[in-house]
């Protein structure tokens, strides 16, 4: 198995409502795959299909070489899912929620287990119903970690965890992908992704819209230059290569693809610079991006 | 109360298909009742001493208040009205606090400028609102049939007096417990336990029993006979310090939260191993209750048929109840009694397995399906633990009370298959609810409730109203077309076999929906 998840021009309406309109992802095994998007663009619409929960209109959904639909069952024997809005059993404790879905998984690590409850200091004794939002992704995510799945399915996992617990997290995604586990991590925060992921999937209003590894994504391969000249730069914004360029008197700033650097800094030296800051470009910066696109289609 | 309109507003909207559809019902079942006996009874003087005479009616229905047309159709469906309207209040005042509370509506609600008490004010205001309404309504239509005016206006206080009650009693068990399921059980349990005492206290003679009941209140009232009003200034004693509890617990606790506090349970567990296994967790709470409920019911209801008179088989009413509820000449009249307790028995089952199989639904809802179903537990595996309960918990509660009345009556044997014969009628129900789940999940509790009246309510009530002869409308409902195995007539397989059938075909129908569907 060379791919994990294998999705292709997948289609899902609700109603009349166009969730997912021709999605692409491919998630390596192996990896952690990062999975960006703005609020409502079918993340957990995806997620839902890959686990069988809906079923795809048209396109090709595989996973673990099976079809996630026909053979649900089996396939999750070797999966393990966290949802982003963890609803427990309020009657039980944490501590049999974990192993609940441990045994339903085909058994846990117990040392494992322990350990990761000390480390996510979670009280197993407490009835679920009592246990705040972040204590309830805590439990599912102990019962993720400490099962032994070859994927492992995580739909905003740390959006109710504090940034210890962020750190915590980190470190176990680190800790399974080094035991050669697969990681599908749809997420919202930049620097976990930044910090996690292999290849990331971005996707918007039910569509791909930029998948690769992070190094190699199209508006990552940008930098943004700013500068003070000698005089107004006349004459530079007509410059072919340049994108985002904004004038205030003798100072400029543009993006630049990192290839035509050598071109445009050359332009500047032309004219005379007295102060020049170069930035690699950030996730943040990309994300933005697609969302202000987003934003201005609607 | 700051917002306490606002949220009235909210509620009532939330109502606004619910609430008129059962108005209809309730004023259909008063009113329909005195159309239907003005074309059917011809002497209504004759009937009216014919069914006083029969003890095992008058348990049921109570002391016939006045031996007029109105009197007679009030005898017959008032109970039915104050019972059914009793646990629409119930479920109306819980659904719109503690069920707000456990979703966590209220938490959201609770940050705006929204006083601690107005969200229990307003689905009070929503409830008691209608039962109100439902008593005026009912007075309009009987006075509408030519009843009289003042018999009219009593009936209809006695219907909003027994609205008012259970929906106190619905506010209190909300304040009582963490979930919204559970309220709805302890307040159904105080539903039941008015409803014993009346029936009891008719029964058995021990009119000074009635006093103690909610039922018995409103069934004082005697309308177009004495229309005793005054009597309902117990009910209304009664509301008012139910209320007045309701508020001063709510005042105290904080949002939430029950009074009974959490305790910590066990870090971990082995015995959670299978779908199965958290079905029963889920389950035995109220498949316990249930057991409870109708092993008491059973040693109450089987104490009575040792004291009921036997009537001579004179008169077309008498000879009509013998036909409907016994099938051989030597049948006695206490053979017709518990054969109708065992119905009234199966009857009420009918609930248990849709409650069963509710919680699946709601099960989806809260995404816990969700969690569950990413591992390998299969949806049909899902569904069919808890249909285990629905199926093997409906033969455990009826052969308790079967049972228990058996052994009180001294009659064991034939008193538990006459309670084990309404077992496969209860199926059925199991199988509406599985259809209900697979194939219209939105609709599912809808569907449930409907079913359940619709069972409870055609075959002798509204099918009749509707101008459907009994002996045609019984087909439309399982439990008439059983063999009545304590009242003389020999067991037969087929009508269990049919009913089996259905059932399987109901639920193989039912699995095949779920596991084609989306999981919402």
């Amino acid at each position: 198995m060379e791919l994990a998840i294998e999705v292709e021009g997948l289609v899902k309406s609700f109603g009349r409502a166009r969730a997912l309109d021709g999605l692409d992802l491919t998630v390596r095994a192996g990896e952690v795959h990062g999975f960006l998007g703005p609020n409502g663009a079918g993340k957990s619409t995806t997620i839902r299909t890959l686990l069988g929960l809906l079923r795809a209109d048209s396109g090709r959904v595989t996973l673990l070489d099976g079809d996630p639909w026909r053979e649900a069952a089996e396939l999750h024997r070797r999966l393990a899912y966290v949802p982003g809005d963890v609803s427990l059993w309020p009657g039980l404790t944490g501590g049999e929620v974990i192993d609940l879905l441990g045994r339903l998984r085909g058994g846990l690590d117990r040392a494992r287990r322990a350990d990761l409850l000390e480390r996510f200091e979670l009280d197993p004794r407490k009835k679920a119903k009592t246990y705040s939002k972040g204590n309830r992704q805590k439990v599912a995510l102990v019962a993720a970690f400490a099962s032994d799945a070859d994927l492992l399915i995580l739909d905003e996992p740390t959006s109710g965890l504090d940034p210890l617990m962020e750190a915590i997290f980190q470190q176990c995604v680190a800790e399974e992908k080094q035991r050669g586990r697969t990681v599908l991590l749809s997420s919202h925060i930049l620097s976990e992704v930044e910090a996690l992921c292999d290849r990331v999937t971005i996707i918007r209003r039910g569509r791909t819209v930029e998948a690769g590894p992070l190094s190699q994504l199209r508006g990552l391969s940008r930098s943004r230059v700013s500068a003070e000249l000698a005089s107004p730069p006349n004459g530079l914004t007509r410059m072919p290569d340049l994108h985002a360029v904004r004038i205030d008197g003798n100072r400029i700033s543009f993006e630049v693809d990192r290839t035509r650097l050598d071109a445009a800094l050359a332009e500047l030296i032309r004219v005379g610079v007295r102060d020049l800051t170069c930035t690699p470009p950030s996730l943040e910066d990309l994300f933005l991006r697609h969302y202000e696109s987003a934003k201005a289609e609607r | 109360m700051n917002g306490t309109w606002t949220l009235t507003k909210l509620a009532l909207k939330r109502e606004r298909f619910v609430v008129p559809l059962w108005l209809v019902l309730l004023v259909a079942l008063a009113a329909g009742q005195v159309q239907r006996y003005a074309t059917g009874i011809p002497d209504i003087a004759a009937f009216a001493r014919e069914m006083a005479a029969n003890q095992a009616l008058t348990a049921f229905a109570g002391e016939i208040p006045s031996a007029t047309l109105a009197g007679m159709a009030v005898w017959k469906n008032a109970d039915a009205i104050y019972t059914i309207l009793g646990l629409i209040m119930i479920l109306t005042v819980v659904r719109h606090s503690r069920g707000e509370e456990e979703s966590g509506r209220a938490e959201l609600v609770g940050a705006g400028v929204v006083g601690r008490l107005a969200p229990l004010t307003a689905a009070l205001a929503v409830a008691c609102g209608s039962a109100v309404l439902a008593g005026l309504l009912t007075a309009a239509a009987m006075a509408a049939t030519g009843a009289g005016a003042a018999g009219s206006l009593a009936f209809g206080a006695a219907i909003a007096a027994a609205g008012l009650v259970f929906a106190g009693m619905g506010a209190v068990a909300a304040q009582l417990t963490q979930t919204a399921r559970t309220a709805i059980g302890v307040a159904a349990l105080g539903l039941g336990l008015s409803y014993v005492l009346r029936f009891v206290a008719d029964g058995s003679g021990l009119a000074a029993l009635k006093w103690l009941s909610p039922h018995g209140w409103s069934h004082l009232v005697r309308p177009y006979g004495d229309n005793n009003v005054a009597v309902l200034l117990l009910s209304l004693a009664f509301t008012a310090a139910t209320l007045a509890l309701a508020y001063r617990l709510l005042a105290r606790r904080d949002l939430g939260h029950g009074l009974i506090p959490e305790r910590p349970g066990p870090a971990a567990s082995d015995r959670l191993r299978s779908s199965l296994r958290l079905a029963w967790r889920l389950q035995k709470g109220l498949l316990g209750g249930w057991i409870a409920g109708y092993a008491i019911a059973g040693l109450v209801l089987g104490a009575l048929a040792t004291s009921i008179e036997e009537v001579a088989r004179q008169g077309a009413a008498v000879e009509e109840f013998f036909r409907r509820y016994t099938a051989s000449p030597e049948a006695t009249m206490t053979d017709a009694y518990l054969w109708l307790i065992a119905l009234s028995l199966g009857y009420v089952s009918a609930l248990y397995p849709l409650l069963v199989l509710l919680r699946l639904r709601s099960e989806e809802t809260t995404g816990r399906a969700e969690l569950l179903l990413s591992t390998p537990v299969s949806r049909v595996r899902w569904v069919a633990g808890h249909l285990l309960f629905a199926l093997a918990g409906t033969a455990l509660i009826l052969a308790t009370a079967g049972l228990t009345m058996g052994l009180v009556a001294g009659a064991p044997g034939k008193v538990l298959a006459g309670a084990l014969v309404q077992v496969p009628a209860t199926w059925t129900l199991a199988g509406v609810g599985v259809l209900a789940f697979g194939l219209l999940p939105r609709a599912a509790a809808a569907i449930s409730w409907a079913a359940f009246l619709f069972v409870n309510l055609f075959g002798e009530v509204l099918g009749p109203i509707l101008g459907i002869d009994y002996w045609i409308a019984k087909y439309a409902v399982p439990y008439p077309n059983l063999p009545m195995v304590i009242s003389g007539e020999p067991f037969t397989a087929t009508a269990i076999a049919i009913m089996t059938g259905i059932t399987a075909v109901l639920v193989s129908a039912g699995l095949a929906a779920v596991r084609r569907r989306a999981l919402t």
